[in-house]
């Protein structure tokens, strides 16, 4: 694996040259303090010290609202138009538990049928990875094979050390990236700093105050479909979704008709939560999941479990945004917890 | 140029529309680029999404067999807000259709044997496609006895009539049951409830599949009856109905467990069910 060196102080330059060249889309401070990913004209609007984002950045690659196809139609005739071709796109400054998130949505995207929405964004989009400087009291990403420094899935993987960046250079796309701004990017002491890194990585993950242990818990949901603890955990639940809408695997989406004048309209996929009543209502009045006790099995069962078996990969990468914002407390590894001494109890 | 989008429809034409009950239509449908129809390679048991443009989109089955012609064929209860601008559809007017959805019916796994159907109002148009293909000259040798029980609430509420009286009867070695729930005057046929008569029938499960459609409430006790008369849980086929958006497995509404009906269904046995969490 190749790395490099970026110093500090040449960061902004760097972005302000992405900018310039690309898509950059970064993570910015909005009002009332909430952190997100949104396109940005130039380094001085890109928080760099930013923990973690009050939305993921999942959104840059399938984004909350998209237009899939615009449509004329007077019943006689009908003209469809499809999107466009993406932009090239840097995605910088994503945390590994959010890389990682990518990573478990890829396949869903992938497969028989190829989402091309997805996956245009996803080719053109060059990922740049930061690591962690600090673990907030919701953190848990190690218990799914990842790490506060982990730079897999990112194209180039930076980490904060002093007054440089440690650059790792993971994939061709982060090495085509590099060469076009090899000013920026310095061969320097990169085997003192690859030290510093793990070091860093090494005492980062001993602050942790979550201890996640998953041993066992799929084999629970793989046994038990109902089990009395569903009855107990859904009665706080509001069914509000913020959950479903800050998580960075949820992949759920609606599509419906906007229309615009007589004979035009646009139709759109949005994002859209299995914590919905009518999420799977049908038209003739049949719900599969009538109540929040099915919703709220369904959605912690595609987390730990369903996601696992079609995929082979986690649900959740720990990131910690439906802990922190669930209006109730509704804890995800309070539930790994309890569903684990649910099964030693069995 | 990039890829074709998969949930962009393809341009159809609505070529007939034919009243099947007071709130069930059969639109037959025709795609604009005759090469789509051909590349379409719709199997008996598959689902499309059609798109009335202002509304959104839908998923239906296809009710007809690959085998009748080069037009596909949905019958569509009038039942929510789509639905409900599809029935004023007229004759020449657009549609918008993607697919073909899901998996089929194993018509492969069915060849040699009998083959029974049993349906319930609106629910006989998913397992149509199947019975069309089996009676089809070209694969009618493939297949044995095909005996068809069909019930409705009503006369009226009976769809597909044409086939039922007068196409299905007369084709060789084929038997159609059908009841109504309630006597009725002018109706001399059976009366009473499908899983009733599907024990009066009394068929033998010697070298037969059974492939069931209906009303939940209908398919819970003709099950019962199923395995009274031991139908072993392979033999037992049926096809399910859920809410869905983009048909392709990734919307993430229709699953059952670890299964999503748009793409590992929705045609299951009886034994693949068993092995799914209740909830559907």
């Amino acid at each position: 694996m190749d790395s490099r060196v970026v110093n500090k102080g040449q960061l902004p330059e760097l972005l302000d040259k992405l900018a310039r060249d690309h898509t950059l889309i970064a993570p910015v401070r909005e009002e009332e303090n909430v952190t997100l990913f949104k396109k940005v004209s130039g380094a001085s609007e890109v928080q760099l010290d930013y923990i973690t984002s009050d939305v993921s950045p999942k959104g840059c690659i399938f984004p909350q609202t998209e237009k899939t196809i615009s449509y004329t139609y007077t019943g006689d005739t009908l003209e469809m138009k499809e999107q466009d071709e993406p932009p090239k796109t840097v995605l910088f400054g994503v945390r590994p538990c959010d890389i990682n998130s990518i990573l478990a949505l890829d396949p869903v995207f992938e497969g028989k049928f190829l989402d091309t929405y997805y996956l245009e964004k996803r080719k053109n989009t060059v990922i740049i990875g930061l690591s962690c400087s600090t673990i907030l009291s919701t953190c848990f990403c190690t218990a799914f094979n990842s790490g506060p420094c982990d730079g897999k899935g990112a194209d180039l993987m930076f980490t904060e050390l002093g007054d440089k960046y440690y650059v790792e250079v993971n994939t061709e796309k982060g090495s085509s990236l590099v060469e076009a701004y090899s000013q920026y990017f310095s061969k320097g002491d990169t085997d003192k700093l690859a030290k510093a890194k793990e070091e860093q990585a090494k005492k980062l993950e001993g602050q942790f105050r979550r201890k996640v242990d998953l041993e066992g818990v799929k084999q629970v949901l793989d046994e038990n479909f109902e089990l009395p603890y569903w009855d107990k955990v859904f009665k706080k639940c509001l069914g509000c979704g913020i959950c479903t809408y800050v998580c960075p695997t949820c992949h759920c989406f609606d599509i419906f008709d906007y229309v615009t004048g007589e004979f035009t309209g646009d139709r759109f996929r949005c994002w859209d939560s299995c914590m919905f009543p009518d999420f799977t209502l049908m038209a003739g009045g049949h719900n599969p999941r009538p109540s929040r006790k099915e919703r709220v099995r369904n959605r912690f069962m595609h987390k730990l479990k369903y996601h696992l078996d079609r995929y082979n990969l986690d649900g959740c990468v720990g990131c910690g945004r439906c802990i922190s914002k669930c209006p109730v407390n509704i804890d995800i590894t309070q539930i790994i917890k309890d569903l684990k001494e649910v099964g030693q109890n069995a | 140029m990039h890829n074709p989008s998969p949930l962009t429809p393809y341009p159809a034409t609505v070529t007939k529309i034919v009243d099947e009950t007071g709130d069930v239509k059969t639109f037959t449908v025709e795609f604009d680029d005759p090469q789509v129809m051909e590349n379409f390679g719709n199997k008996p048991g598959q689902v499309a999404q059609l798109s009335v443009f202002g509304e959104g989109e839908a998923t239906i089955s296809i009710t007809s067999a690959p085998t009748r012609g080069k037009f596909l064929e949905f019958s569509v209860r009038r039942v929510g807000r789509l639905t409900n601008v599809l029935h004023q559809f007229e004759v020449g007017q657009k549609i918008g259709v993607r697919g073909p959805y899901g998996n089929w019916f194993p018509y492969e796994m069915m060849k040699g044997k009998d083959l029974f159907f049993i349906g319930g109002g609106i629910a006989l148009a998913p397992i149509r496609s199947l019975i069309d293909f089996a009676l089809s000259d070209q694969y009618r040798k493939d297949y044995g006895k095909v005996e068809i029980l069909y019930g409705a609430r009503s006369y009226n509420d009976l769809c597909f009539k044409h086939d039922l009286f007068e196409r299905w009867p007369n084709c060789p070695n084929t038997k159609v049951y059908t009841t109504l729930d309630r006597p009725e005057e002018g109706w001399d046929g059976h009366v009473g409830f499908v899983p009733n008569y599907v024990e009066e029938v009394n068929p033998s499960p010697e070298n037969k599949v059974a492939i069931i459609c209906g009303p939940p409430i209908m398919i819970k006790f003709t099950l019962a009856v199923m395995e009274k008369l031991k139908f072993a849980d392979e033999q037992i086929i049926t096809t399910l109905e859920m809410k869905m958006k983009c048909g392709i497995g990734k919307c993430g509404r229709c699953n059952i467990g670890s299964k999503y009906v748009c793409v590992d269904g929705p045609v299951f046995n009886l034994a693949q069910l068993k092995q799914l969490p209740p909830e559907f």
